[in-house]
């Protein structure tokens, strides 16, 4: 049921009511004293008065008035009973079309949830994935800038190792045999290391002369 | 002519004291002509270095002139015969250093003086001191100059050549 169905029952719920009202009223105005002084002084009127008064003396008036309430508290209960009949399956109506529209109402929520679910979801992996990217370039940065430090060092400690290295092998060789050779023994190249520098040493005694 | 020097006659050192000794002859000669007769002279002893250079440059030691033209010709080698200058890293011996001698004034020069040093740094071989230049012939400068090869034979060696 829709919102024009709904709004229909509770204007014919309404319109019932305000017949029943409107009737009940009607009928407890038409025994009014005020009512009867109106009606023209003739004689016809004036014995149908007595007449009147006669028949519906005050008992009749109260037997008719207790059986119109009787009446009314019947029609009164009745449409009180379709009234509420109403009300129920209104109600009941108005349960499942809030159930329903809540139902939903909450789907759409849910939708709207998920879909907001799966943005953040979005923007969360698009966020990961520039963080990994970044991550990944500082990552490839540090490693060529490592490679770079290391193979300068690398350099570096091969250069200083060949240039110290013949420096401290010489030092170890001297001093393991340093007293160790007998000059007797050193004569023969003593003498062949003269000889290699024999021009030599010629031309400089001749110029020292 | 030349002096021929023994060689026994290394330096400078051994020059000056044939000189010395020689004028210790001549005062001796000198003394003997203004003594008294039947006064006991005593002769000086001639050192073996002495007599084997009077020897080999046949001066006789006995006659004036030839001691005094033995003495100029000392003082002659004493002021212009070669002098080397040779550190060892150790006391060379005797030997060592006659061969050595021979060598020099054999292909150097006859008169060839020589002053041994002593530099232990140097391990092996010798360092020669000419009048202006030094030669260097250590094993210590013989290693230093074979370091890019050691260097050449070690890296051949890292990389498993």
């Amino acid at each position: 049921m829709d919102t024009g169905g709904l709004i229909l029952v509770i204007g014919l719920l309404l319109a019932a009511t305000a017949a029943f009202i409107w009737l009940a009223r009607k009928i407890g105005s038409s025994g009014s004293p005020d009512r009867q002084s109106k009606l023209p002084a003739t004689g016809l009127e004036n014995a149908a008065s007595k007449d009147v008064e006669h028949i519906f003396n005050d008992e009749f008036r109260e037997e008719l008035r207790n059986r119109g309430r009787l009446h009314f508290e019947k029609i009164i209960g009745e449409n009180a009973m379709f009234l509420q009949q109403d009300l129920r399956q209104t109600t009941s109506q108005l349960n499942d079309y809030m159930r329903s529209e809540i139902t939903r109402t909450l789907q759409e929520e849910f939708k709207k949830y998920e879909q907001s679910i799966a943005d953040a979801k979005k923007l969360a992996l698009d966020s990961i994935d520039k963080t990994i990217t970044t991550i990944e370039q500082q990552r490839q940065f540090l490693e060529t800038q490592l490679q770079t430090q290391s193979e300068a060092q690398k350099a570096r400690i091969v250069a200083a190792f060949e240039t110290e290295m013949a420096s401290i092998v010489n030092h170890y060789v001297l001093r393991a045999i340093g007293n160790q050779i007998d000059l007797s023994d050193q004569l023969e190249y003593i003498l062949a290391e003269l000889e290699a520098n024999k021009p030599a040493i010629l031309e400089d005694i001749k110029r020292g002369t | 002519m030349e002096l021929k020097i023994p060689n026994t006659v290394m330096s400078q050192i051994d020059v000056a004291r044939l000189i010395r000794e020689l004028n210790n002859l001549e005062d001796f000669f000198t003394s003997v002509a203004t003594r008294q007769s039947g006064t006991p002279m005593t002769p000086p002893r001639l050192s073996r270095t002495l007599d084997s250079l009077a020897r080999s440059n046949k001066f006789n030691l006995l006659d004036k002139n030839q001691r005094g033209e033995l003495n100029n010709k000392l003082d002659q080698v004493l002021k212009s015969a070669p002098l080397l200058h040779i550190s060892f890293a150790s006391e060379p011996s005797p030997q060592v250093m006659e061969r050595i001698l021979v060598w020099l004034r054999i292909n150097i020069h006859p008169q060839t003086l020589v002053q041994v040093g002593l530099q232990p740094t140097i391990a092996a071989g010798c360092v020669l001191r000419t009048p202006n230049k030094i030669f260097d012939l250590s094993l210590r400068t013989r290693l230093k100059q074979q370091e890019p090869y050691l260097v050449t034979l070690i890296a051949g060696a890292a990389h498993g050549h």
